[in-house]
């Protein structure tokens, strides 16, 4: 129990160390900053996107995981818990690759006029690319409870095997995909490391707070971490709620 | 109507078949035979669930052996019923004839008229969850008629039901029992639909 209790009290003492540490002017200037305000709607809303678009190709990804035996099955596993294991500084310079103009990707982009590296949809790929795992675990856990009992029911009743995905499946594993989204935007808006790489302008809130504590130090940044934080707790709090629900 | 030629299905160690059998309509054959003897199996083939290795399955003389489930003329009552848990149970009822493009109206008056018949007019808007067993199985056979199928597949229907339900449920299958359709009814026990078949084969492991 003590032994416990010293890991709990470690995962908690830096988070309330640094609500003591803030002063209450420097939080409200803080709050009333445009660039930071800007930063925060801009990650929220980056994530989100980021979040909607991958779900489109990642959940019946986690439906087919979970369902159908194919060859090299255990290798596109691996391939997903990839990005949970290698460095994201590393994510974030194989994306750069991946985006720059030399790529074909952004050579396509550029001959559009549009420049990938710096931009919004970097932002939300460096995200999407380092959070996409939680939600097609988490899916794939949801559809492979599903009793496939049910989806042979619905198939004789006369579903195609859409709508049995559409009409059974789905609802049925609703509470794991919709807990896989969540856990993807809240990973996604935190992710620091790929995102600098691909993206140090315009700033999301993890890279601002780097910045203020780089460029003018510990006080500066600690206001903006501590909004950041209750942000990312709110949205940790309602998860919870709903998974107990 | 329905024929049945040289089925035969593996899996693991188990074969089932070469299977032959040929059903009419207003047909009621009782399947008998001990556990893992292959006759659920057998309503699976038909259903189109699993697809025979050997052998075909014509209906009104078209080869359905790869027709997939949905096109296929059979509706099926599993054993546990296979109701849906997130849906109430007029949607259970109505499921297929959403299948089939069906109106509001039309599934309605179906649902209304299913729900007579069966005497679960008043559980329409309740959830499945909270049904008895004896529930369940009205629903799920309201469910497994409501397109009027031309093959209806009982897969021991009456097994999870204790005895004072059973009487009820026979004279439920006595109901559904048409003309101008077929039932395959599979059991373990052979005394329970005795009066219900016009047929019988048994099944051996």
């Amino acid at each position: 129990m003590f032994l416990g209790g010293v890991i709990l009290l470690f995962l908690v003492a830096p988070l309330v160390g640094m609500f003591i540490s803030v002063k209450s002017p420097e939080l409200f200037s803080t709050l009333t900053d445009n660039v930071v305000r800007s930063s925060i709607l801009r990650t929220l809303l980056i994530s989100a996107l980021a979040t909607v678009a991958a779900s489109i190709f990642a959940v019946p990804l986690a439906y087919l995981l979970a369902r159908r035996t194919f060859p090299l099955k255990g290798v596109v596993e691996a391939i997903i818990d990839l990005p949970i294991v290698i460095p994201h500084s590393a994510a974030g310079i194989a994306l750069l690759g991946f985006i720059s103009r030399d790529s074909l990707l952004g050579s396509v982009a550029d001959s559009f006029g549009i420049t990938l590296v710096g931009s919004p949809l970097a932002i939300g790929l460096a995200m999407a690319f380092v959070s996409v795992p939680f939600l097609i675990t988490s899916a794939r856990d949801g559809f492979a409870a599903v009793p496939i009992r049910l989806e042979r029911a619905a198939e004789t009743l006369g579903a195609s095997p859409f709508t049995v995905f559409r009409e059974i499946s789905l609802p049925l594993a609703k509470r794991s995909v919709v807990s896989g989204l969540v856990l993807m935007f809240a990973r996604g808006m935190s992710e620091f490391g790929a995102v600098v790489i691909v993206a140090y302008h315009p700033m999301t809130t993890p890279v601002l707070i780097f910045d203020r504590f780089n460029s003018f130090g510990l006080d500066y940044a600690r206001p903006v971490a501590a909004i950041f934080i209750v942000i990312t707790l709110l949205i940790f709090i309602i998860l919870r709620i709903y998974q107990k629900r | 109507m329905l024929e049945i030629k040289n089925l035969i299905y593996s899996i693991g160690d188990f074969t089932l078949g070469p299977l032959t059998l040929t059903l009419s309509k207003g047909e009621y054959l009782a399947l008998f035979g001990p556990s893992g003897s292959g006759k659920s199996l057998f309503l699976e083939l038909i259903s189109g669930i699993r697809t025979p290795q050997m052998g075909a399955i014509f209906f009104d003389g078209a080869d359905i052996t790869s027709t997939p489930p949905q096109k296929r003329p059979v509706a099926m009552l599993f054993q546990d019923f296979a109701l849906f848990p997130h849906m109430s149970v007029i949607d259970n009822i109505t499921f297929p004839l959403k299948m089939r493009g069906y109106k509001s109206d039309q599934k309605r008056r179906r649902a209304d008229e299913l729900g007579g018949y069966l005497s679960i007019e008043h559980l329409m808007q309740r959830s499945v969850e909270g049904l008895s067993g004896g529930e369940k199985q009205r629903v799920a056979l309201a469910r497994a008629i409501a397109c009027d199928p031309a093959i209806l597949l009982l897969d021991e229907p009456l097994s999870a039901l204790d005895q004072d339900l059973r009487e009820d449920a026979i004279e439920l299958l006595r109901l559904v029992k048409s003309s101008s359709r077929a039932i395959i009814h599979v059991t373990h026990n052979r005394d329970e639909i005795q009066e219900l078949a016009t047929r019988t084969q048994h099944f051996k492991t």
